[in-house]
């Protein structure tokens, strides 16, 4: 169906004063929010703002195993299902989740499993869902990043935390986190999820084209940044506990005041 | 984690029974009072229009995609809007993945005929050229977070929605037959006249009461859900097994109306009118 403003990208995807179009440097992230807790129903969830992208991921279990087939003797499951809004992006997405949803779905497991300790949990199953309701590129690295949020704070035992963002090549230079304009019009995207226990790649995958040279720059370049992500991930998690102790603190304040009187 | 389950044990709901029966609900509450409205509008950038609204602990989010399509050949001239509604699972364990089951559609259902029949969505402003080319509006409902009544946070959360809408204005070129981009936008003003509300009552044996919890949800006989605009009484769907008498009915009706004009002013959804031109 046509829409009436078309989808257009610009030319140019540096400003003339050598910054991107949405005012960063190379090597510069977008703004980053992150919040744990936010779903009360579930057992571990967590919200991200990555730019423009706003992410809810929530995790249910350990829990029954549904359907009942799909349980493992030996180990737990685990199963992510990423969806998107249909007003996330613009032209208005189908409702039922499509092929590219699946994959993602897919990735971002097998990014996550290697964090768990499966082994521990036989014949249970742990369900992430990841939920975007606004996107703005590399939407399947902030929901790796998110995913691995709601688990920890599920009270999940785990290795570490996962990061994940996108490196990529636009007007021939190398970039970290890829806007959506930036994805769709540059010439490379490199998405990488680090481990941060072992400090391994579990997330990766490559469109566009470059040299040798190239991919080991963007593999520094993307370690770098991801320490970064790894930091705001550790600190939403403790905020968390830090407003818990002050709210514990305040109570017992009052309460002793009342005592007093 | 909250406590969610579907089944309530029958200590529990003695204990909501005899609270209503006293007058009184578990959380405080009166029988005729909602829990509290939090409205954000327009927070989703790539939506042309949105609301996240929170009722309590239930929180909806609500946004606004268009296209251009071709009018049913019996309404040449007017445009169409649709509402489609949601249940994630990442909302509650209660709900499971898959198609839509009865609960979401009976929500957008719902939320979709108290707009339609209040004269609410002005679809003759969503016609760009009779018979070639009209804007069909989806109003998209996502359930994030379920604490009962569902029915009522998405009433509000889609008229907030439809209120904060930004939609480019089409032009209808004869020429090359397309709609072209004039560089204004539609906005909630054009689009929206009535504001309807929708109000929810659960019934439990014979006590009825305003915007049930979660709980109250879980263990009520039935509800019943009440749509009105300033003064007249646009749509009603009663659910569940519980019966209701004429007067109750006569009694919801009048009720319904009041609790919409307070509404109506402590909401005060204009606010949310889209600021751009």
């Amino acid at each position: 169906m046509p829409l009436i403003i078309k989808d257009e990208y610009p030319e140019n995807l540096f400003r003339e004063d050598g910054k991107r179009l949405d005012g960063r440097d190379v090597n510069e992230l977008r703004p980053i929010k992150m919040e744990v807790g936010v779903i009360k129903n579930a057992d571990g969830s967590a919200y991200l703002e990555w730019g423009n992208n706003k992410i809810f991921a929530t995790v249910y279990g350990p829990r029954e195993v549904h359907p009942h087939h799909l349980a493992k003797p030996d180990k737990g499951v685990l199963r992510v299902f990423y969806r998107m809004a249909t007003f996330s992006v613009f032209d208005r997405k189908r409702p039922a989740p499509g092929r590219r949803e699946k994959e993602i779905s897919m990735i971002v497991a097998d990014c996550i499993e290697p964090l768990l300790f499966l082994e521990l949990y036989p014949g249970t199953s742990f369900e992430v869902f990841i939920e975007v309701i606004d996107a703005d590129g590399g939407t399947r690295c902030a929901s790796t990043t998110v995913a691995a949020l709601a688990l920890a704070d599920a009270g999940i035992p785990m290795k570490s935390l996962v990061s994940a963002l996108a490196v990529g090549k636009i007007d021939g230079k190398k970039v970290v986190d890829l806007s959506g304009i930036e994805d769709k019009a540059g010439e490379a995207d490199f998405p990488i999820a680090i481990t941060w226990y072992n400090e391994e790649i579990s997330l990766l995958q490559f469109d566009g084209d470059m040299d040798l040279e190239e991919m080991n720059e963007f593999l520094d370049l993307a370690k770098n940044a991801l320490k970064d992500v790894h930091q705001i991930q550790l600190e939403a998690l403790k905020s968390k506990y830090i407003k818990l102790q002050e709210e514990t603190i305040q109570t017992k304040e009052n309460n002793d005041k009342k005592g007093d009187e | 984690m909250m406590d969610v389950r579907r089944i309530i044990s029958k200590i529990e709901r003695d204990y909501i029974v005899s609270n209503l029966k006293k007058e009184e609900r578990i959380d405080g509450r009166g029988l005729w009072e909602y829990r509290e409205f939090q409205i954000k509008s327009d927070t989703i950038t790539s939506a042309e229009g949105s609301a996240d609204v929170s009722l309590g602990d239930t929180r909806i989010i609500t946004g606004l995609k268009y296209e251009v399509g071709e009018p049913f050949p019996d309404l040449p001239n007017e445009g169409v809007c649709t509402v489609m509604a949601e249940l994630l699972p990442i909302a509650s364990p209660l709900f499971e993945r898959g198609p839509p089951d009865e609960q979401s559609i009976e929500l957008a259902r719902v939320v979709d005929r108290g707009i339609r029949h209040a004269d609410c969505v002005q679809t003759k402003q969503l016609c760009i050229k009779e018979n070639e080319a009209v804007y069909i509006l989806f109003v998209d409902m996502y359930v994030i977070n379920y604490a009962g009544n569902l029915i009522d946070a998405g009433g509000v959360g889609a008229l907030t929605t439809l209120i904060s809408a930004h939609i480019p204005e089409g032009k209808w070129n004869d020429e090359k037959k397309v709609t072209e981009w004039t560089g204004k936008y539609l906005t909630g003003k054009t689009i929206v006249k009535e504001l309807p509300f929708v109000m929810t009552y659960g019934k439990i044996e014979d006590i009825i009461f305003l915007d049930p919890s979660l709980p109250e949800e879980l263990v009520c006989d039935g509800k019943i859900s009440i749509s009105v605009t300033e003064n007249k009484i646009t749509s009603i769907q009663k659910s569940g097994s519980a019966t209701f008498n004429i007067d109750e009915i006569k009694m919801l009706g009048s009720k319904s109306l009041e609790i919409g004009k307070k509404l109506r002013k402590e909401l005060n959804l204009l606010q949310y009118l889209s600021e751009i031109k």
